[in-house]
């Protein structure tokens, strides 16, 4: 899975685009690059993940969503999930994340 | 898709991809739709990652073997695991959305092998390995 950081949003709201599979094997890459990210920003209150080509979650990607969202919220940081596949989505819905973060379809 | 096809493996996490594409393989051919295709492809890799990471403490030396049959309009999946069985069935039938139960056996990945799946059996066999069989009714 890659990871790419994109430019728009500024100090307080972070954008990140994620590309191909997130399970057992790649969530642990996810949760570390994530907790960098959030720690170099003092400010921030909002990270979106773009997930058009997130082709494949499994429940280890689907944890480490949660993770990241129940270790950032204490800090004031929402999470959000945006232009979300079908596929994907299905998945995040049948787990119930969808009731408990923002996820957005493609 | 042939009537019967199978996959040998390693129990290593590293194999998880190489399951889910033997899968996706198959069923491209004979379903239609990506959501049910990924359905499936979801729960067969939530067998094989509970045998591989937790039954199997991901042992490469250990090896399973994973089949796919095609019955008509009915999917038999089966995973015969060197380790002894654990019961997919005992555990809660809706996930707890706690980080802590999210990350071990018990947690996401049984609850969406048991939503996603018509039918579980599981076997214990001769030598006290065992063979999971799960049952899936396609919509083609």
């Amino acid at each position: 899975m890659q990871i790419e950081l994109l430019p728009n949003g500024g100090k307080e709201h972070l954008h990140l685009a994620l590309r191909g599979e997130l399970d057992a094997l790649t969530a642990p890459k996810l949760y570390e690059e994530v907790s960098r990210l959030v720690q170099e920003r003092p400010g921030l209150q909002k990270i979106t993940l773009h997930c058009r080509d997130l082709v494949y979650l499994s429940s280890a990607g689907a944890g480490i969503l949660l993770m990241c969202m129940d270790n950032f919220a204490p800090k004031g940081i929402t999470l959000e999930l945006a232009e979300v596949q079908p596929e994907v989505y299905n998945i995040l819905d049948l787990l119930g994340l969808t009731k408990l973060m923002p996820v957005s379809h493609a | 898709m042939p009537n019967k096809m199978s996959l040998q493996f390693g129990a290593s996490a590293e194999n998880l991809p190489i399951i889910r594409h033997f899968v996706q393989t198959h069923l491209r051919p004979i379903l239609s739709d990506p959501v049910q295709i990924n359905q499936i492809t979801v729960a067969v890799e939530e067998l094989c990652a509970n045998s591989i990471l937790h039954a199997n403490k991901e042992d490469p030396e250990k090896e399973l073997r994973l089949e796919l049959q095609l019955k008509g309009h009915t999917l038999h999946i089966y995973l015969y695991d060197p380790a002894p069985p654990y019961d997919l069935h005992a555990y809660p039938s809706e996930p707890r959305l706690l980080r802590a139960d999210t990350l071990r056996p018990g947690g996401f990945g049984i609850y969406l092998i048991r939503r996603l799946i018509d039918r579980i059996d599981i076997r214990r066999r001769k030598g006290g390995s065992s063979v999971y069989h799960l049952v899936k009714q396609l919509s083609p």
